[in-house]
């Protein structure tokens, strides 16, 4: 569904991402991972057009390299922000109902608006200025508009940095709700090993840019290579 | 502010100012104060859209006023153009030379934006007064000096008569308004807002940056222009003053008076500053070391202007909402 072949992004000297391949199946869960600094925002923000790179993306058979982020969006491609970004001014329906209005292949679809607040539970806080969120809320809200536009494939870049235990649960429920309830490919960049194994079916781990390994999570936890770069001290506090 | 206490706020003030011809029609004085109240107030609104709005810090203001205004005066002066036609032509190149000017701006940031507009506005003085202006028939540095009033089914209005050309103002004044009401109030409104917010946010949900950013431009150099327009065949001559600091200063004033990115509250900031200058003008140049110390003064004490003092003396609902919201987060605070 979604295929990079051999892309490359130099900023500078660094190569935050270096001739990485990868392709994600359709219905996935399909994880990422790699230390800090590893190029895993990157490839996010190449997927959705942020950054011109060298080599190609196809998304459905179509290639989308070079597209600007609105029409990538308008595709099918969903994306949240590892740094929560809302828009203050607006409220939290108002903010949901951009994503349908300018992203949604039909326009705005103020039924389907309503189901997604209520999906992601925001509908008390529907007509609150996004700003007054907090970080659960806000995450909550990047998702929600994300779904507005009616994405084939939603991408999320680290959904539990700075959640506790207890909300880490319930984004857990979230995900998997929206990979089987709403038929969406799940991209996830994450830290957490536990959650990796739990919810993935393929991961990927990158360092410097370049491909570690691609397997099934628990085969990828235990590759040697993948414990010496990565997993050595984080794999100890899970 | 929703569209409700918008209408209201721009009914009650344009409504109150309509009214006045009835009472002080006689006062030459008062009734210029009141027309260029008018057309100063729709020029800093659409100054309050792209920088209030959509976040675009834009210093073209004045330059795109000065255009429609050197566009519609040339037009009817040397190529004969009936003025209500010229004021529209003069609009609308004023907003290709708005998109002209955007374009670059699109990729560039806040400060950026305003550099390249103000030297767009400085640009303007040497090619009005010199050559290239003069063969455009700019008057040069002395400027057009019998521009023609509008004549609309026989009926002429320019400064000779006063209160017929106010409620020419007044008319185009609500027109504009309604305007621009319902774009900010539509979802065009709402992209500039998100685009401000967060760019990268915005466009990941499928807003065009580049579309609406120009479409910003676009709208607001073309009423600003018509404005020019208008001003110029009220005035009936032109010259490169128009692009002084002092009116600069005066419309930036404005906005400031009236609270940046708080429509309509900058309609007051036009009454507010446009009669108090007026009122201030026996002090000569010493005028502007008050009104900038009034500026200074209000952007300490009140950031949001007029606007954000009234919603302080009168709380009503705003402070409710924020309210219910404060208690709401306590409940939420205490599942979690
Ligand atoms: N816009 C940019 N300009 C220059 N360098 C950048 C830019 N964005 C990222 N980088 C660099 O590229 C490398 C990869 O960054 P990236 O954000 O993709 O890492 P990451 O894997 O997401 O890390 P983290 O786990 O900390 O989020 C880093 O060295 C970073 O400093
Ligand atoms: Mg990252």
């Amino acid at each position: 569904m979604l295929k990079a072949v051999n892309i490359t992004k130099r900023f500078g000297s660094l190569k935050a991402v270096d001739n990485l391949s990868f392709e994600v199946q359709k219905g996935q869960i399909y994880g990422i991972a790699g230390p800090n600094g590893a190029g895993k925002s990157t490839v996010y923000n190449l997927i959705t057009g942020f950054y011109p790179y060298e080599g190609k993306i196809e998304f459905d058979g179509r290639d989308i390299t070079g597209l600007p982020p609105y029409r990538i969006a308008k595709a099918g491609i969903a994306r949240t922000f590892q740094i929560p970004k809302t828009f203050p001014s607006l409220s939290v329906q108002r903010s949901i109902s951009v994503g349908s209005r300018f992203g949604a292949p039909g326009g705005l679809d103020s039924a389907h608006v309503n189901e997604i607040l209520h999906f992601v539970s925001l509908e008390t806080e529907r007509y609150q200025k996004t700003g007054l969120l907090n970080l659960l809320g806000k995450k909550k809200l990047m998702i929600g508009a994300a779904l507005a536009t009616k994405p084939k494939i939603l991408m999320l870049d680290e959904p539990m940095a700075g959640l506790n235990a207890l909300e880490i649960k319930a984004m857990m429920g979230l995900i998997r709700k929206i990979n089987s309830d709403l038929e969406i490919t799940i991209v996830i960049i994450e830290h957490f090993m536990k959650v990796l194994t739990d919810l993935t079916e393929t991961l990927l781990i990158i360092e410097t840019g370049r491909m570690i390994c691609c397997d099934a999570p628990e085969i990828a936890a235990n590759n040697p290579q993948v414990i010496e770069c990565y997993l050595g001290d984080t794999y100890v506090e899970c | 502010m929703n569209l409700k206490s918008m209408v209201t706020f721009l009914a009650v003030t344009y409504g109150l100012i309509g009214i006045m011809p009835l009472f002080v029609g006689d006062s030459v004085i008062i009734m210029r104060i009141l027309t260029m109240i008018l057309i100063w107030s729709i020029v800093a609104s659409c100054w309050d859209v792209i920088m209030g709005f959509a976040g675009i810090f834009s210093f073209g203001q004045v330059a795109f006023f000065v255009i429609g205004a050197y566009s519609s005066a040339i037009l009817s002066v040397s190529l004969n153009v009936p003025p209500v036609v010229a004021m529209l032509m003069a609009g609308m190149i004023t907003a290709m030379v708005g998109v002209l000017v955007g374009l670059p701006c699109i990729k560039l940031a806040g400060p950026y934006i305003a550099l390249v507009t103000f030297a767009f506005h400085m640009a303007l003085k040497p090619f009005f007064s010199g050559p290239l202006g003069k063969a455009i028939g700019s008057g040069g540095s002395r400027g057009i000096l019998s521009v023609p009033p509008i004549k609309i089914f026989g009926m002429a209005f320019s400064s000779a008569e006063l209160v017929p050309f106010f409620y020419l103002a007044l008319f185009l004044t609500l027109i504009c308004s309604g305007v621009i009401v319902a774009i900010l109030k539509s979802y065009w409104g709402t992209a500039f807002l998100a685009l401000k917010d967060s760019e990268d946010f915005a466009v990941s949900l499928g807003i065009s940056a580049f579309k609406y950013k120009l479409m910003v431009f676009g709208i607001t150099s073309f009423i600003t222009g018509l404005f020019g327009a208008l001003y110029v065949h009220y005035v009936g001559i032109l010259s490169i003053r128009v692009l002084s600091g002092q009116v600069f200063t005066t419309l930036m004033i404005m906005i400031v008076v009236g609270g940046i990115g708080q429509y309509p509250g900058v309609v007051l900031g036009a009454v507010f500053t446009v009669t108090a200058e007026q009122l201030l003008r026996p002090l000569g140049i010493y005028r502007f070391v008050i009104m900038g110390g009034l500026v200074v003064a209000v952007v300490l004490l009140l950031p949001d202007g007029i606007t954000g003092l009234i919603r302080k003396l009168f709380p009503g609902r705003q402070e409710k909402e924020s309210r219910s919201i404060e208690t709401h987060k306590s409940s939420l605070e205490g599942v979690g």
